[in-house]
């Protein structure tokens, strides 16, 4: 049996999902984190007969037409993959607005069963709700849930009645709107409409009894006067994301990544022993340097990952997104995009890919693919290790390295905004509106199960792609063309080191013009993580992050002196990993939400001009600054930086053209 | 007058929506903001407006409030409504 879930954007729908499901997707306290259909089975403890139950969780949607991309996905399935049960999920503390979309789902013929969710907050308020009324006058059961509560959360009951409903296979009873069967033409359309809220409404006042009048300020609305305030708002805004920063990667990251790399180097010792002195040098290296060593490179920062999820799980749970979103509408409307721009990018701080896939709610088609070509500036979780690592190793732990990196990314992102924006020559301007949910304490459990759920990605991901890359990557730097096993006097014979030189030249006005950071970089784009791992290995260190003990496995001197380069290039380094375009799968979620080839490679040529543009002037400026003298192969790279910024204006003025011209013509 | 004339803590009748922006009215009318429906204006934030449409709290902005037509909603209709509160909290 296919059961669909339906509902009103933040009503639970995902939660519900989870809860009858076992799984664990997605889920945040504002409208739109769901932005695709996703499948799951009813767990068995829910399901006592065995039943076969498979469960659909679509977006949010008000009704059944569209408004944005996502919201069609949902009237697109209900209507043409005949699910056999639909489950509506209704928000009981905003009944007369929820029964719109479920009087249009009655007429569809499908079964539909309603899960009154949040029913928790209306007991709280004191709003009383007339369920055998309710259920009567939709002509469908209507089951009390809190999808979010344990116990008698009325699930087991909704599983029940989806089951008597869908095996019953009587067709749903329309809920009587007059014009609405034969309503063909927009006019009529609308007029069956407005009788559809009246009809809804009548139904609402005979089954709802409120205490408190919703549209009088409340203590939430006076919460919101300085959380979502003009100016005080801001500061708010910096003090919670540094405060999420700081706890990952300074505060409790850090000491627990330290354990754990401890444990990491036992191992690598355990397993050092017991191969023994006598085995194949070549494979026992692979083993150790290549893959232990590699991955526990990446490894070992999972705590700081962990952590960092831990936090975001919080902060959307608990009703802060929309608001700033409010924040900083204004701000975001100077460079042509609207404070909904800015969530994906709050979701991108953990990973790139939900950030685009989250671009989706905008409905501007320009303002949709800014945003998706510039969130994966936002240094996502997999790019914490490099942060990590950088900070670590040539700043002396400082955290103003990894503050500082988030801040430049929000510039980045505002002049990329700007520079788009003249590019595209639009500059119409489009309608903000958001609904602001209810606040709430986030669920300690919920931000739990989020982090172990990411820190399994994780762990499954180090021991696939990010094993075979280093694997490679070991491999090739051990022979040469010949397959002979390289000398170790002579690693730059090596066929990683030969594939890897050529690109190094490019690399050189940079300030890392070395074989192993070209490798290094290259391996990046299959996943982030693998940037510190491929260093891990060409450079033969395991272990990056107890500082302290920075004695090296081969060799007694240190992770800076080995890399052989110093802080101005590794900062430039950073700062080229950091705005380069993003691994393979997240510019894959790019192509799928710019819907157009001409965007994408737009996007990626202009990730990886920005990316190298601003690495030469960290490395040339700070080289200027802190040795009197300018870096090695300035006048190469300035003339490739000239060349690029040259070009991008050509196109800003040509756009900014085509937008006068526009005008003219209106005019 | 348009909706950000308004003041806070006002209940207003809609009239009209203006909004020029493809599919907008539309999705306006599904949140239950269409001519002859009440919104009431919570606050003002950060240049947006916060409005009570039904029972949700939606942030717009000044542009969309100057599209949407308002009417002050007058005493005598939300008198009944006050009346009720009333009677229900003493009863």
């Amino acid at each position: 049996m296919k059961i669909a879930l339906t509902g009103n954007p933040n009503s639970g729908k995902t939660t519900l999902f989870n809860a009858i499901t076992g799984k664990i997707e997605h889920v945040g306290n504002w409208p739109g984190v769901t932005v695709e259909k996703k499948e799951g089975d009813i767990k068995s403890s829910l399901n006592p007969g065995n039943a076969n139950l498979t469960v659909v969780d679509l977006p949010g949607a008000y009704s059944m037409s569209p408004y944005t991309n996502e919201e069609s996905i949902t009237s697109d399935f209900v209507k043409n993959e005949a699910p056999d049960v639909i489950i509506n999920i209704v928000d009981a503390t905003n009944l007369s607005r929820s029964l719109f979309f479920t009087s249009q789902l009655t007429e569809l013929g499908i079964p539909v069963v309603i899960a009154l969710n949040k029913s928790d907050l209306n007991r709280k308020k004191g709003t009383v709700i007339d369920t055998p009324l309710l259920s009567e006058s939709l002509k469908c059961p209507v089951i009390e849930t809190v999808a979010t509560g344990g116990g008698k959360n009325g699930l087991a009951d909704l599983v029940d009645a989806v089951i008597t409903v869908g095996t019953g296979k009587k067709k749903q009873a329309a809920l009587h709107v007059r014009g609405a069967k034969n309503a063909s033409t927009k006019e009529e359309v609308e007029a069956a409409d407005k009788n559809r809220f009246a009809v809804v409404n009548e139904i609402v006042d005979q089954v709802e009894r409120k205490k408190i009048d919703s549209s009088k300020q409340t203590a939430q609305d006076r919460l919101d006067r300085f959380v979502a305030h003009k100016w005080i708002g801001i500061p708010i805004f910096v003090a919670v994301i540094w405060l999420v920063f700081q706890v990952s990667q300074a505060w409790v990251g850090p000491p627990l990544a330290d354990l754990l790399v401890g444990w990491i180097d036992a191992f690598y010792g355990l397993v050092e022993g017991a191969i023994g002195e006598n085995a194949n040098p070549f494979l026992a290296s692979l083993l150790l340097d290549g893959i232990i060593g590699g991955v526990g490179a990446v490894v070992g920062f999972l705590p700081l990952i962990m952590v960092l999820f831990f936090m975001l799980a919080l902060l959307e749970d608990c009703g802060y997104m929309a608001r700033v979103a409010v924040v900083w509408d204004r701000f975001f409307k100077k460079i042509g995009l609207s404070g909904k721009s800015l969530i994906p990018m709050i979701v991108s701080t953990g990973c790139a890919i939900p950030g685009v896939m989250a671009t989706r709610t905008i409905k501007n088609v320009r303002q949709r693919r800014t945003t998706a070509m510039l969130t994966p500036f936002m240094p996502c979780g997999a790019k914490l290790p490099i942060i990590a690592l950088f900070a670590g190793v040539f700043f002396g732990e400082n955290a103003w390295v990894g503050t500082s990196m988030y801040i430049l990314a929000i510039v980045v992102i505002i002049i990329s905004g700007l520079i788009i924006r003249k590019i595209t020559g639009d500059t119409s301007q489009s309608y903000f509106i958001m609904e602001l949910p209810e606040y709430r304490v986030p669920s300690i459990k919920r931000a739990a199960l989020s982090m172990l759920n990411r820190a399994k990605a994780f762990i499954i991901k180090a021991g696939t792609i990010i094993l075979i890359c280093n694997a490679v990557v070991q491999i090739l730097q051990t022979f040469n063309w010949s397959f002979q096993v390289v000398a170790e006097s002579m690693p730059e014979t090596s066929i990683l080191a030969s594939i890897a030189s050529p690109i190094a030249v490019l690399f050189i006005p940079l300030g890392f013009g070395i074989w192993q950071f070209a490798a290094a970089a290259v391996t990046g784009f299959i996943a982030k993580e693998n940037v510190v791992g491929t260093l891990a290995v060409t450079f033969a260190i395991t272990n990056f992050i107890d500082v302290e003990e920075l004695a090296l496995v081969s060799g007694g001197s240190d992770v800076m002196t080995v890399m052989g380069i110093g802080a101005v290039a590794a900062l430039s380094y950073l700062v080229f990993n950091l705005f380069t375009p993003p691994c393979f799968a997240a510019i894959g979620a790019m192509n799928s939400e710019l819907e157009d080839k001409k965007w994408l490679w737009g996007a990626i040529t202009f990730q990886l001009g920005m990316g190298y543009v601003l690495a030469f002037m960290v490395y040339q400026l700070g080289t200027l600054f802190t040795a009197g003298t300018l870096g090695s192969g300035f006048i190469g790279g300035l003339i490739a930086c000239v060349l690029m910024v040259g070009y991008v204006v050509y196109l800003m003025r040509k756009g900014s053209r085509s937008a006068e011209a526009k005008l003219s013509k209106v005019a | 007058m348009t909706l950000l004339n308004g003041k806070n803590n006002r209940k207003y009748e809609i009239s009209e929506i203006q909004a020029n922006e493809e599919g907008m009215k539309e999705f306006l009318f599904t949140l239950g903001c269409y001519p002859g429906e009440t919104v009431s204006i919570i606050s003002q934030l950060a240049s947006n407006l916060i409005i009570n449409v039904k029972d949700a709290r939606y942030s717009i902005d000044a542009h969309l409030a100057s599209a949407i037509i308002v009417e002050p909603q007058l005493q005598a209709q939300t008198a009944p409504r006050l009346k009720q509160e009333l009677v229900e909290q003493f009863a």
